[in-house]
């Protein structure tokens, strides 16, 4: 796009949306804009900086390997297949949690937990791509993955930082920008505690910055045989890198500067140090955070597991809620728990629970979504939905909803191919009123 | 569902049945000389595009050319020694003689099997499938450089079997998890440069396809699936085929080898569907239900590399990628109901390409002989798309080509990969050696039109700042010392540098504004370093001209 529709240096009509006219004619129609006074990128700008406005943030704690329901959000102990897990009282009389999660019971007042997610996918590479896509992997069409329409969509454009940040490594199958372009990869942090690959300048401010002058000046031959726009381009990036790394704003990415009172309120580990990471990253204006919280696959002896688990999650989790609730924060930033599906209600001979996709359940909170609330219902033994079920791409519509995104936005494939950020699924009313 | 029983005569008659029903084969005429068909082509070009008032870039310089060449053919960049001997090399046909070599260089293979894994893994549905990298580089690698014929290169991806750790035609069902409606959609993509697979759904509107058709196609591998294989030392995948109800271990999840294809329901989803029978869109050719599937799978092999628009596919992409545009773009956008700009030349080129029975390096040794890549570049937009093909276009360095460069300028030797050949990397296709790092931050797809592919944060930042760029840039160790303390003249010294990055020697301009930067700066160690380091950070450095 000619004009930066996030931060993100755009350059001329790339980005895979429209590479040419006649992609554009094709396009156009499909997209329903005629030609109008405005032009298309004038359409699209002004929509976009009227979404941008709203300074709307989305942080995405994925638990991956599928965390099991009967252990967190949906505890069944008048049942057999609930095993040895108890409920606890919340801050909301009449809701329950599983026992593992104490602090997530304070903030329940927050929390509306959809106990009836359902969906067929239970195996993990594709089931991770459809609750980060809301689509299943077509080898035709790259979709993007939620952070990258997130921030491509409402990205705030005058930030030196990235829009779309993933901590805790790599998770295979979690996407990127797909069709939006590299610009709109995440900027990945292998570990909260160590500031993210290559900010680290390679010399000293003043020589860098001679460095880079010396690029400028050089390029002159290139430039005029023909390579001026491709010039241009690539030194634009340069130096959106080089004033991201020397941006006082990089602090953010240190932890150790929060006051040891707040460290320690977040708990320890590596996902607390996540969790304190995001709070400060949205808080700097970055759009879309996810922390990964990896081993909830509980085959075996799922309950010690899980316990576990939870106690490396669970405060630093509720802590985030809290903390963002306590700066003025919440109302604009949606938190999602989830992972790729939920798991069995039989108890296999290890101890241990398989994937189950058919019932499990995701808990929200801020962004506008009422709190202290449960969505749905499944029967006492677990094994059905039986009220209220929710598929993935009405939890996704409910998603870019609260963040002010018009989910039948499409997208343009490389072939020319309109593809919508969802494709059907209702809003959760619910969740809104 | 009904077990398919079929005796084996009734499958020996049918596969007679079969071989007579195939097309007469395509390659028609005898084969020709590259220099004679170049001759042609850019005959046809002039003929079919260009007008009298048309700007033709003119001839790139002997340095130009022998980047160009060398990145295109072996993805590496030419040390000075290679770029001074050529452009005083006095005779006349040291362009092909350079072409010839490097196709004969080992390292073409390697280049070209990189590229065509870029292709395969980019459309991946799973990161696992990157286990079978390795494999897939070895192989084709291997193949390449022996000058396997393409139809026989393709035969072997759409037969394939086997643990895709040992046997790297696998990749292709590998990167699809075998299932039959992707497999079958990459099939056609990569090797007839269709993209059938919008009929999967709908009826395409832009195509003639109907949506049987592409069910039709899919017929073929309903019998395949990937399923893990777990040994005490390995975890690895196989691709199975299986003309029984395959016994999974685990609940089905749509990529088991069933007996026949079946075309969903649109409107009941949960319905089974109608049984599709093998036939093969671009001709009548057709399968009984039944058939096995290492019948069904090599008769479309068959079909495939009999076809027409396998040629044409294939000369369209490696065109596309030597001259910097396709006859039909995007490069696996091709099909009788699209326009190409120059259709005579194209097929000109395809029937050079048949008549050499698919001989690859063929195809690569006729291309650079013609006027067409051996123009000066200009960009792509305003002019040169009024003008197809009037120059070459500046093409960004694909990942492996850019990070030999970087290792070949700074005299860097590659690290060793752990475990060298076979093999791969973690399930989750996580690699920890440097290259595959490398890939990760600067790879993109290959298929996609290139004016699309734009730089982003962390390349620059990986190029700016990295531990392997930034640490080989110091003058107190490495390649810098060495010619800090043997170049004792400055004009000198930058020149080299130009050579060893740009491959080409500095203009008169640049060696001005080296002396004032030098006089500058004040030190010459540290000049020295800012300027390598600008030199490798450089659009020019990054593209090929």
């Amino acid at each position: 796009m000619a004009f930066s529709l996030q931060h993100h240096t755009h350059v001329s009509l790339r980005g895979n949306r429209v590479v040419r006219r006649r992609d554009f004619l094709k396009a156009s129609a499909a997209c329903g804009l005629a030609a109008s006074a405005l032009s298309w990128t004038d359409v699209l700008a002004a929509r976009a900086d009227e979404l941008r406005d709203r300074g709307m943030a989305c942080i995405l704690l994925w638990m991956s390997g599928g965390p099991s329901q009967f252990e967190t959000f949906s505890p069944k102990p008048g049942h057999a297949n609930g095993g040895e897990t108890k409920a606890i009282d919340t801050s909301v009389s009449g809701i329950q949690i599983a026992e593992n999660l104490p602090h997530m019971a304070k903030v329940a007042n927050e929390l509306a937990i959809i106990r009836s997610m359902t969906s067929k996918e239970g195996n993990h590479q594709r089931a991770t791509y459809l609750l980060h896509h809301g689509y299943l992997p077509m080898a035709s069409v790259k979709h993007p993955t939620l952070g990258a329409n997130v921030a491509d969509q409402i990205g705030s454009a005058a930030s030196e930082l990235p829009s779309f940040v993933q901590i805790g490594g790599r998770l295979p199958n979690s996407g990127g920008g797909g069709l939006l372009g590299v610009d709109y990869d995440p900027l990945i942090i292998q570990s909260a505690s160590k500031p993210p690959q290559n900010t680290t300048p390679s010399s000293e401010a003043t020589r860098f910055a001679r460095r880079m002058q010396l690029l400028e000046s050089m390029q002159g031959d290139f430039a005029a045989a023909g390579g001026a726009q491709v010039v241009a381009d690539q030194l634009k990036v340069a130096k959106r890198a080089t004033d991201m790394i020397h941006s006082p704003r990089m602090e953010v990415f240190d932890i150790e500067r929060e006051p040891e009172q707040v460290r320690e309120s977040y708990g320890s580990g590596e996902f607390a140090a996540g969790c304190l990471m995001a709070r400060r990253l949205v808080e700097q204006g970055v759009t879309f955070v996810e922390v990964h919280a990896r081993g909830w696959d509980t085959h075996q002896d799922n309950f010690a597991a899980v316990r576990n688990l939870c106690g490396n999650v669970d405060q630093p989790s509720a802590r985030l809620i809290a903390d963002l609730k306590e700066r003025g924060m919440l109302e604009k930033t949606l938190v999602i728990w989830m992972g790729e599906f939920g798991r069995t209600p039989q108890i296999n001979p290890r101890g241990g629970r398989d994937h189950f996709p058919k019932a499990f359940n995701v808990a929200l909170a801020g962004g506008g979504v009422r709190g202290g609330q449960v969505i749905g219902a499944t029967n006492d033994a677990g094994t059905e939905v039986t009220d209220r079920p929710v598929l993935i791409p009405d939890l996704f519509r409910s998603v870019y909803h609260t963040l002010g995104i018009d989910a039948d936005y499409e997208n343009m494939s490389g072939g020319g191919r309109p593809i919508k950020i969802v494709d059907g699924g209702e809003v959760v009313e619910e969740l809104f009123s | 569902m009904p077990r398919p029983f079929t005796t084996f005569a009734t499958q020996l008659a049918i596969g007679f049945a079969l071989l007579a029903s195939l097309a007469p084969s395509t390659h028609a005429g005898p084969r020709q000389e590259p220099k004679a068909v170049a001759k042609q082509v850019d005959a046809l070009l002039a003929a079919e595009l260009f007008k009298s008032q048309t700007e033709l870039a003119p001839a790139c310089d002997d340095a130009t050319f022998l980047r160009r060449v060398w990145l295109d053919l072996v993805g590496d960049i030419p040390t000075p020694e290679h770029v001074i001997a050529f452009t005083l090399d006095p005779s006349a046909d040291k362009r092909e003689r350079a072409v010839r070599e490097l196709l004969a260089d080992p390292q073409y293979g390697l280049n070209w099997a990189r590229y065509w894994r870029d292709v395969i893994f980019y459309r991946r549905i799973e990161d696992r499938a990157l286990i079978a990298s390795n494999a897939l580089e070895a192989d084709l690698s291997g193949k390449l450089n022996k000058n396997v014929p393409w139809d026989e290169i393709a035969a072997a991806f759409v037969t394939a079997t086997g643990d895709v750790r040992d046997n790297g035609s696998t990749a292709i069902i590998m990167a699809q998890e075998g299932r039959t409606e992707e497999t079958t959609a990459e099939v056609s993509r990569i090797f007839l440069g269709m993209q059938i697979q919008c009929a999967q759904c709908h009826d395409h509107p832009y195509d003639r396809w109907k949506r049987e058709q592409f069910h039709e196609l899919a017929a073929f591998f309903p019998r395949i699936g990937v399923r893990p294989v777990r040994t005490a030392t390995s975890r690895s995948f196989q691709v199975v085929a299986s003309d029984r109800q395959f016994k999974f271990a685990k609940a089905d999840d749509g990529n088991r080898p069933m007996p026949e294809h079946f075309m969903p329901d649109l409107l009941d989803p949960s319905a089974p569907g109608t049984q599709m029978q093998p036939k093969f869109f671009l001709t009548t050719a057709k399968l009984p239900y039944g058939t096995v599937d290492s019948q069904r799978r090599e008769m479309l092999a068959k079909y495939l590399t009999r076809n027409e628009w396998f040629a044409v596919a294939m000369v369209n992409r490696l065109w596309s990628e030597m001259v910097g545009r396709g006859f039909y773009e995007p490069v696996d956008d091709v099909g009788p109901d699209r326009t190409a700009v120059a259709p005579e030349t194209l097929e000109i080129l395809a029937k050079g390409f048949r008549d050499a029975d698919y001989d690859v390096k063929w195809l690569f040794e006729t291309i650079a002989a013609t006027e067409a890549y051996q123009r000066q570049s200009r960009p792509r937009g305003g002019a040169e798309d009024e003008s197809p093909f009037a120059a070459n276009v500046p093409q960004p360095l694909r990942a492996d080509q850019l990070y030999n460069a970087i290792l070949s300028a700074l005299d860097v030797p590659e690290a060793e990969p752990k475990r060298p050949g076979r093999g791969g990397g973690g399930l989750g296709g996580q690699q920890r050696d440097p290259r595959t790092q490398f890939n990760q931050t600067f790879g993109f797809d290959p298929s996609e039109p290139r004016e699309s592919i734009s730089g982003s944060i962390p390349q620059s930042l990986a190029m700016m700042n990295s531990a392997q760029v930034a640490g080989s840039l110091r003058a107190n160790r490495g390649v810098l010392s060495g010619l800090v303390a043997e170049i004792k003249n400055n004009d000198e010294l930058v020149a080299e540098l130009y050579l060893r990055t740009l491959s080409r020697e500095p203009t008169e301009e640049e060696l001005t504004r080296a002396k004032t930067y030098f006089r500058e700066v004040g030190n010459r160690k540290q000049a020295v370093e800012d300027f390598a380091w600008a030199l490798v950070n450089s659009a020019e450095f990054r593209h090929r001209r």
